[in-house]
């Protein structure tokens, strides 16, 4: 269980690096901002509803960047994980991958080379005892993520709350992460794409995985991924998200109670993703 | 060259000049919904995109999805239908960032990725909700004095 909880001195570090670099350039961009609504507002003689919008811009910007309190958003307090019940999973149910897909609007051409996957369904059968398994894999969530430390311009990176994203913005395509990922959890997008979401937003030449559903999160109303809603709705429930970090949720006892375990513990990449009956 | 002719030249260029500026200047850009945008119009025409990537990484990043100044509800208010009431791309041809974007010869990238239609309603969808709350977010921001 020890290892669950993030290393406090690495995490602080690159934390506090990442933290005051970002902050700093929020703060001359707040600024500026400031700067900027106050004299759109002050130079010209607008009529009075469209002033309004000066002044709101001012005000709502303005004094975020007065107080250096974060308004909300990502917390390291939190780290979020899925336990995934292998005895529940049963072969040849794909509802989390339809799931999935539905939620992130990910269409399905037929071609399962260039193909989008967020979650594979993997089958597997013991070749002595026979005895067959079947589970999902989706990106893990390491905590020491291969694809951040490979990535060359910091598109992959992982948010304060250990969910490791692409940010598409930044992703030049070169698709190192996928090489480094040793869960094979990654996709690239090949073709043009178009009908996206505005919850997801996908387009060729990025690279895409699992974002344990974040749009959910940051909602913070919505509190499960659409893998697990699919899962529970085909009446197997094998899979419970939650809060890694804090002892009590019911995914953290789940976690002690089963003697969860990670695929490829040994690579000693503390992931998020945990599995019971492995 | 006589002094008359010179003169009907001077007073030519004056009158060319004078009509080029009386005319229409600049694109005829769609009317978004509402009466307001989420801010002054000439802040939004010169920094809009400054905006967009300060929000996109405020999403992106440290998953703040309230700020005003969201792409989807850009596509929101800025979106136009055609006759059957299907929403038109916000990119297309005529329609609110490219009649802008083609008169200024800046291509626009946001759409290979991001929704250029608002998502279709899907009735008692928790997004749905998302979406109604995002509008009350707009009109308590519009609201204040
Ligand atoms: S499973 Fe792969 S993509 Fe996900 S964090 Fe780990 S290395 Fe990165
Ligand atoms: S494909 Fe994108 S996210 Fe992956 S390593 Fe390259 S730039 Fe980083």
């Amino acid at each position: 269980m020890s290892d669950l909880a993030p290393d406090p001195v690495s995490c602080m570090d690159a934390d506090f690096e990442h933290n005051t670099k970002a902050n700093a350039a929020r703060r001359r961009f707040l600024q500026r901002i400031g700067v900027m609504g106050v004299s759109a507002l002050t130079a010209s003689s607008l009529p009075m509803n469209v002033s309004r919008g000066g002044s709101l811009l001012a005000a709502d910007i303005g004094s975020s960047a007065a107080s250096d309190e974060p308004v909300s958003g990502v917390s390291s307090e939190r780290r979020w994980g899925l336990l995934i019940d292998t005895s529940k999973c049963s072969a040849g149910c794909d509802a989390c991958v339809r799931g999935c897909h539905e939620e992130h609007g990910i269409g399905v051409s037929g071609n399962d080379h260039t193909d989008a996957q967020w979650i594979r369904k993997i089958d597997l059968e013991d070749n002595d005892s026979g005895e067959t398994m079947s589970l999902p894999v989706m990106c893990q969530h390491c905590e020491t993520a291969p694809c951040v430390d490979v990535c060359p311009t910091g598109a992959s990176f992982k948010r304060a709350d250990g969910v490791v994203l692409v940010n598409k913005h930044t992703c030049i395509g070169c698709r190192y992460c996928m090489l480094a990922c040793p869960y094979k959890a990654r996709s690239y997008i090949h073709e043009p794409v178009t009908d996206q979401l505005s919850r997801a937003p996908r387009g060729k030449g990025t690279v895409e995985s699992c974002t344990l559903c974040v749009h959910r999160i940051d909602d913070g109303q919505n509190l499960q991924p659409a893998c697990a809603v699919a899962c529970r709705k085909d009446a197997h429930s094998a899979i419970v998200f939650g809060d890694l970090n804090n002892p009590d949720s019911e995914i953290s006892k789940s976690i002690r109670e089963h003697d969860a375990k990670q695929v490829r513990a040994d690579l000693q990449l503390n992931t998020a993703v945990r599995y019971t009956g492995l | 060259m006589t002094n008359t002719i010179k003169f009907v030249l001077l007073l030519l260029g004056l009158s060319f000049t004078w009509v080029s500026l009386s005319g229409e200047r600049g694109p005829v850009i769609p009317q978004g919904k509402g009466e307001v945008c989420v801010a002054d119009t000439d802040f939004m025409r010169r920094n809009h995109m400054d905006l967009l990537v300060h929000q996109g990484d405020d999403t992106v990043i440290r998953g703040l999805r309230e700020g005003p100044f969201s792409m989807a509800d850009c596509v929101d208010c800025h979106v136009r239908h055609d006759d059957q009431g299907k929403p038109i791309r916000i990119d297309a041809e005529g329609e609110f960032c490219s009649t802008c974007h083609e008169y200024v010869a800046v291509s626009i990238d946001c759409f290979t990725c991001h929704a250029a239609v608002p998502d279709a309603k899907e009735p008692g969808s928790a997004h749905n909700n998302d979406h109604e709350s995002d509008k009350n977010h707009r009109h308590r921001l519009a609201e204040q004095p």
